[in-house]
């Protein structure tokens, strides 16, 4: 009985452990943005501020652009997702509910494009942008990402789940493909619309390397590029970096947690499935 | 219903268009390019050239090194913590959501973002971490800045990160167990640890197998966190490069595409040949 | 025009791309406002059959006529028919009314959303569904959704009305009631009706004629009583009854049918009823349980294994060759568990088929 006991209390305390080191960079994160550039170098290192320095977001804001990479960041996470939602959208529509030949060879490519790394694609990609003469632009930015073979993949097996005589059912009620697209199939899946658009913009935030290669003026920049060269040219003033790096996080963080079930769920949905 | 219903590819249409622009091309492209020499302005046939270089380049053999002593010891590492934390979640913890929210944290948030925390909390004067490890009078290296550290440093952060997505598709392939075994195990008066090893670890197979696959293909990638941490180098020295990193470096700064053509092709066919071994090794635990 | 051919189906054959022939060679007709019902053992091609009447599904080969025109080109939406499907198919996000007005506003000949609502609103009361125009179909009984499905397919006023086992997922009182209500409905409206069940019951309740499938054909296609008094096959005698038919091997030499404990001599069958000259060789008797009765005169003796009640019959069960045979009673006989009988047969009520199941008497 008392072996036991002892189990539990040592799995609750290697939980706790964990989560506090989960947590715990965040929170660093926060608390150090309101540091002093004092606070933030002292032997021991402080962990809550004596005195919250609002005015190192007004310093970030003064020393970088930091707006116009939240407008850019917003716009091409944004388009992105709604452009390769769409396209997605159809494709998977024509995989799930249309019979032609050729099927089972798309099929088949898709699923080995999956996977390709990115990584290994992304070089070349930015050859093909430089060749259209779209570094720097916003079009540049989003025009790979505009389809996904890996959301259309997860839409399928979506759309796959609801019932084929539905579809029938559509068709014999004189609706056209278009009239079942966007009256039957978008209704009954927004659940998983919603995910897939949500996963999508997390990773529109977070993208680095891509806008790394394709953009070089600050303008142009998005959030992640610009702080990580806001993060360069701060020095050693960390406080100020912590503060950009929370500007950063934050909104993610904040719409994580109000879609915290809906995420998590497409995220074990379309792996288990993959 | 027709048997062949062309609208289909008007449908298919904008996916195949940007697939084939954007996924299909490249890869040939990438493929071309590697037995190709000169500038992005100005490429020319040269054979096997770009391999011979970097065959013979110690840097790309370090790189090669990283990422495979990387992947090899981070993602064991942290699939086995998550194993660990994900089986204490469900089976001790009344508030699973809570602690599954907690620890999916990381994936949603910016590598960069977290990396210059860490770089912070990793800090050999005033960061955190070496304050803890000094005053429970434990050796605290310089994380950061110490050239023979950098790799360690790389896989801490790597396995921290890792954590999240390993949870939370462990816990759901913990919740497709059926939860009958369990009901009958107990009949047999089977223990916590009969139980952990002869129901769930079996059952866990195809999610590890998974996770495992994704785990080394995502750790054969890594480039942004090493850029995060060691703010857009690849630590002190190049001590902490990675395969993407070389290849950044020789296609963007160093200016020769063909060579990194060639380290992407390379790259490519080790993931290949990682995912395969992985497959046969899954293959024959799943077998046992 | 033909009306007795209102819907004509010919030498329809059906391969699927896997290479099962689900329908092998079927040609029927339908009768204008006739209600028809397709019986079938499960997975004998019902539904196909239906998929291909509404466009669903292509033929390999043969031709579906609709007022005397080939429809086999037209899509799903022109062929003017309604589709209750099996499992109801309503459309979960939308209302009960929204799912009824569907077809009125949607495709080439859409109405305005008032005429849609009053046409929708008309055929909800025909199906008694007005009061639950605001529901969800997740919310409805099965019985209600399956009104809403049907007041779906009839909003379009199709000119033929396809039933695919729209009362399989009900139970059995809520069939009986509904099953009535289904008919009444049709024949108020007027409309042609093609109905899909497995249940003979359900067909001979319901339809006007019955055609009955076995193997990717039809075994025999007539009015409702014919299946019980002159059934065309093996297969159907023994499909439609309840009880089943009893089966007896016998062997026909000159002028007697042996079986191991029985003989009749063919001079006491009815000549008439004889389809053709009998070589000597194997056969199946076949006999329906009424018509095997105790009587004092009987052809053979044998002991009551088990008496089952049913209703106001009951049914004798006793062993013949080791298989099971029964004969119905009535109430009232005195015969117990475990008594010795003598049975007889009405000879002018009996089925010979050959091993290969033709009727040869
Ligand atoms: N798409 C398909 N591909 C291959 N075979 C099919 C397909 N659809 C049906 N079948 C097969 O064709 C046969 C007839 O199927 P069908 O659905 O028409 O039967 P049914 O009479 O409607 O059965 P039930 O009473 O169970 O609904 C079955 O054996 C079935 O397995
Ligand atoms: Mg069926």
């Amino acid at each position: 009985m008392k072996r036991i006991r002892l189990g539990v209390l040592f799995s609750y305390i290697i939980l706790f452990i964990f989560a506090v080191i989960t947590v715990f960079p965040f929170i660093y994160m926060i608390l150090g943005g309101l540091m002093s550039f004092q606070e933030t170098t002292s032997i021991p290192p402080t962990l809550i501020p004596h005195h919250f320095e609002w005015s190192n977001y007004a310093t970030v804001f003064a020393r970088a652009p930091f707006g116009r990479y939240f407008f850019n960041t917003v716009l091409t996470a944004s388009v992105t997702t709604i452009v390769s939602l769409f396209n997605s959208l159809l494709g998977a529509f024509a995989m799930v509910n249309l019979r032609f030949k050729g099927k089972g060879l798309i099929q088949l490519v898709l699923l080995s494009l999956l996977m390709v790394p990115g990584e290994a694609i992304i070089f070349t990609n930015y050859n093909t942008i430089a060749h259209m003469g779209l570094l720097n632009t916003y079009v540049g930015l989003v025009l790979p990402f505009l389809t996904s073979i890996f959301y259309m993949y997860y839409l399928q097996s979506y759309f796959g789940s609801i019932s084929d005589t539905i579809y029938k059912a559509a068709m014999i009620d004189g609706a056209s493909d278009w009239d079942y697209i966007w009256k039957i199939l978008v209704p009954m899946s927004k659940g998983g619309l919603f995910t897939v658009g949500l996963l999508s913009f997390i990773s529109g935030w977070n993208s680095f390397l891509w806008p790394l290669l394709v953009t070089n003026e600050d303008t142009m920049r998005l959030l992640n590029n610009g702080l990580s060269a806001f993060a360069s040219d701060a020095g050693s003033e960390t406080q100020l970096q912590l503060a950009a790096a929370t500007l950063t996080v934050l909104p993610i963080l904040i719409l994580y947690l109000i879609f915290r079930k809906q995420i998590i769920k497409g995220v074990v949905r379309n792996d288990l499935k993959g | 219903m027709k048997t062949n219903q062309k609208k289909a590819w008007l449908f298919l249409a904008p996916t195949i268009i940007f697939v084939t622009l954007f996924s299909i091309y490249p890869i040939l492209r990438a493929f071309g390019m590697s037995f190709q020499g000169g500038s992005l302005i100005d490429l020319h046939w040269n054979g096997f050239s770009n391999y011979q270089y970097i065959f013979n380049d110690p840097e790309f053999w370090l790189a090669i090194k990283n990422t495979v002593l990387y992947a090899v010891i981070s993602v064991p590492v942290g699939l086995a913590i998550s194993i660990m934390l994900a089986w204490i979640i469900f089976d001790k913890v009344k508030h699973k959501s809570f602690f599954e929210t907690t620890f999916f944290m990381p994936y949603v948030t910016s590598t960069i973002a977290i990396g210059i925390v860490f770089r912070y909390i990793f800090n050999g004067d005033y960061g955190m971490l070496n304050f803890l490890l000094r005053s429970l009078h434990l050796p605290a290296p310089d994380w950061i800045d110490d050239p023979a550290m950098s790799l360690t440093t790389i896989i801490i952060f790597g396995i921290w990160s890792s954590l999240a997505f390993n949870i939370v598709i462990l816990m759901g392939a913990l919740r497709n167990i059926d939860p009958n075994f369990y009901t009958i195990a107990d009949m047999y008066g089977a223990s916590g640890r009969d139980k952990f090893w002869r129901i769930t670890m079996p059952e866990l197979v195809p999610t590890i197998a998974f996770l495992l696959t994704m785990n080394v293909i995502g750790a054969f990638k890594i480039y942004t966190s090493v850029y995060a941490l060691f703010n857009g180098q690849a630590g002190v020295g190049n001590s902490g490069t990675t395969a993407v990193f070389y290849i950044y470096n020789k296609f963007q700064i160093v200016g020769t595409p063909g060579v990194a053509m060639a380290a992407t092709v390379i790259l490519f066919l080790i993931i290949l040949f990682a995912t395969f071994l992985q497959r046969k090794m899954m293959k024959k635990v799943g077998e046992n | 025009m033909d009306n007795n051919k209102f819907v004509e189906v010919k030498n329809l054959r059906k391969v699927y791309d896997n290479g099962h022939e689900a329908i092998k060679n079927v040609s029927f007709s339908v009768k204008k406002g006739d209600l028809v019902c397709l019986l079938g053992p499960s997975g004998c091609g019902k539904t196909t059959i239906l998929n291909m009447l509404a466009g669903l599904l292509n033929p390999t080969e043969g031709d579906i006529l609709f007022n005397g025109k080939s429809v086999i080109k037209v899509a799903p939406k022109d062929r003017h028919i309604g589709y209750v499907f099996q499992n109801y198919a309503l459309y979960p996000h939308m209302t009960v009314l929204q799912n009824v007005m569907f077809p009125l506003i949607v495709g080439a000949n859409k109405k305005s959303k008032a005429e849609a609502k009053e046409i929708a609103t008309k055929y909800m009361e025909l199906t008694q569904i007005t009061e639950l125009a605001d529901q969800k179909p997740g919310n409805l009984s099965g019985g209600q959704q399956q009104r809403v499905a049907i007041a779906r397919a009839l909003v379009q006023e199709p000119q033929i009305l396809l039933m695919d086992e729209p009362l399989s997922n009900l139970d059995a009182r809520l069939r009986l009631k509904i099953r009535e209500e289904i008919r009444s409905l049709v024949k108020t409206v007027g409309i042609t009706t093609l109905f899909v069940t497995h249940d003979q019951e359900e067909a001979l309740s319901i339809g006007d004629k019955i055609i009955l499938f076995n193997d990717g054909i039809i075994q025999q296609d007539d009015l409702g009583q014919n299946f019980y008094l002159e059934p065309n096959n093996y297969f159907v005698a023994n499909f439609v009854g309840n009880p089943v038919i009893d089966n007896f091997k016998v062997t026909k030499t000159a002028n007697e049918i042996k079986s191991s404990q029985f003989t009749i001599n063919l001079a006491d069958m009815e000549q008439s009823r004889f389809k053709r000259e009998l070589p000597d060789g194997e056969y199946v008797l076949s006999v329906r349980p009424e018509n095997i009765v105790p009587d004092p005169d009987g052809l053979f003796e044998t002991k009551v294994d088990d008496i089952e009640l049913i209703g106001r019959e009951r049914i004798l069960k006793f062993t013949f060759d080791n298989q099971q045979v029964r004969s119905l009673i009535n109430l009232e006989a005195p015969i117990k568990h475990g008594d010795v009988v003598k049975l007889k047969m009405r000879l002018n009520r009996v089925f010979l088929f050959t091993p290969e199941g033709e009727r040869v008497y």
